[in-house]
């Protein structure tokens, strides 16, 4: 089994635990730290699912280390300003470390892209990227609508553009791996879309 | 007759009135030292910056509303104004109408949902950030600027040795007289006009993914341009100097790369978009 064959089956059937697969990892570090890092990400993203509210604890810690440097106040009508975002945001809240997710995976990706490596091996890595263009968007656009209804078809057909963007930029970095600016057009276009996301969130919380 | 008109007098008396009693102005002051940091979050209205006279920054807001509140912190040289959104505040009852007046030399972060953000006549570091709100920024000079929006249009004038960071949607962005080492605009779909020298041998890397990019630059103009378009059309009305080597390849109408005027203390010019147009003019010399 070869490198790419390792990523094949890796996606198709199983986790690193055949014996095709173990043999391979022990004589390849490239894959077994491939394998490590998406171990990781997968752990992380189980981890966000089942968490069901962070601790109260948490909220006050930041809240009481905020307050002892000056950079917030207590609230005069005494409603607690971090503890609003979970509420308000219900399962939306998870939208901020989901997006350092994308940008992580992006990271990883982008990484990987300027690495030079066959380019079958690089198009294994695109997928979870590309798939994650689509990342939580209704549930965004439901929260626009319900705080802020008038803005719900802008918000709407920016995202529509970003996404689009996306895929184009990553269409380009596909035909083009090793051009700079199709990759750093990859990367413009996501952090607009993280701008999107960080714009509907600050709404929300106000 | 006569009575239905009197009747809509009087209701139109009373909306006027009523909205005037619930129109109030608050006016605040804060002492500040050298370099102080200002930051105004208003989710609805506008907020006008100037500078100042003295070391103080003077605060006039107008409440369209009982149902909004001013909130206002100093901590040492920092200065926070918040409009505090009562139980069932919209846009319009939410809103807050801001002129701010600062030392020139103090640094401003702004934030509206709606209205429009301006600053003028600073020489701090300038953030302006907000969803829909236009912004206009002039004679800013020696600072950061760095604007946020959706699709609010953005406008800035006179920006002298800036570090300018522009991230927008689908607004229009229009840089005039806009210089420093670090001009960039990233935007989706939004329009690109840049009226300027590109000067101060600084990076100027406009971006769109299917907006147009426009540059207008006077004949004296020093820069290494490349543009790009990878579906869209470039054109160039300024002869350029061809460059030896350019690490993409020139695809006659959809790029061009080379020197304006002297190579030397020249600046570097990025024109990049994937659908839209691109086009570098020559400056009339009405303009």
């Amino acid at each position: 089994m070869n490198c790419v064959e390792l990523q094949q089956s890796l996606a198709e059937v199983e986790d690193g635990n055949s014996l095709e697969q173990r043999a391979h990892l022990r004589s390849c570090p490239a894959c077994s730290a491939l394998l490590r890092e998406l171990r990781l990400i997968a752990a992380a993203a189980a981890e966000l699912q089942s968490a069901n509210e962070p601790s109260p604890r948490v909220w006050q810690s930041i809240q009481f280390a905020l307050r002892e440097e000056g950079l917030i106040r207590p609230q005069r009508n005494a409603r607690p300003t971090l503890p609003s975002f979970s509420a308000r945001w219900g399962s939306m809240r998870w939208l901020v470390p989901a997006a350092a997710m994308l940008l992580l995976a992006l990271g990883i990706y982008v990484r990987r892209a300027s690495l030079p490596t066959p380019l079958t091996q690089q198009a294994k890595v695109l997928v979870p990227v590309a798939n994650a263009s689509d990342l939580n968007d209704d549930d965004l656009l439901q929260e626009v609508a319900a705080d802020a209804p008038a803005m719900r078809t802008q918000y709407e057909e920016n995202l529509r553009q970003v996404n689009e963007s996306i895929r184009d930029a990553q269409g380009v970095v596909d035909e083009s791996p090793n051009d700079p600016d199709a990759r750093r057009s990859l990367m413009d276009a996501y952090q607009q879309k993280s701008m999107l996301f960080e714009m509907a969130m600050d709404r929300s919380l106000q | 007759m006569v009575n239905k008109r009197a009747a809509k007098l009087v209701a139109i008396g009373v909306i006027v009135a009523g909205t005037l009693v619930a129109e109030s102005r608050r006016e605040y002051h804060f002492a500040v030292g050298p370099r102080a940091g200002v930051s105004v979050m208003n989710p609805y209205g506008s907020i006008l910056v100037r500078p100042s006279t003295s070391n103080t920054v003077v605060v006039n807001a107008v409440l369209h509303s009982d149902k909004v509140e001013v909130d206002n912190n100093q901590n040492g040289n920092r200065v926070d104004i918040q409009s505090h959104l009562l139980a069932g505040a919209d846009a319009e009852s939410g809103r807050v109408d801001y002129e701010v007046l600062i030392p020139a030399d103090a640094s401003v972060s702004l934030h509206s949902n709606t209205g429009s953000l301006r600053a003028e006549k600073l020489h701090g570091d300038v953030s302006l950030e907000g969803p829909g709100a236009d912004v206009d920024v002039r004679d800013v000079s020696d600072a950061h600027v760095h604007v946020k929006t959706m699709n609010g249009a953005v406008n800035l004038d006179n920006i002298q040795n800036g570090h300018v960071e522009v991230d927008s949607l689908s607004g229009e962005v229009t840089l005039k007289g806009v210089n420093g080492p670090l001009v960039q605009v990233v935007s989706t779909s939004g329009r690109i006009n840049y009226i300027g020298d590109f000067g101060n041998s600084g990076e100027y890397r406009l971006t769109s993914h299917s907006g147009d990019i426009e540059a207008t630059i006077p004949e004296w103009t020093s820069a290494d341009v490349s543009a790009r378009s990878v579906r869209g059309e470039v054109h160039d009305d300024i002869p350029l100097q061809p460059k030896n080597h350019s690490w993409f390849a020139i695809d006659k109408g959809r790029a061009f790369a080379g020197t304006v005027g002297r190579v030397a203390a020249s600046s570097t010019v990025v024109l990049r978009t994937f659908s839209g147009k691109i086009h570098l003019r020559k400056r009339s010399e009405k303009q």
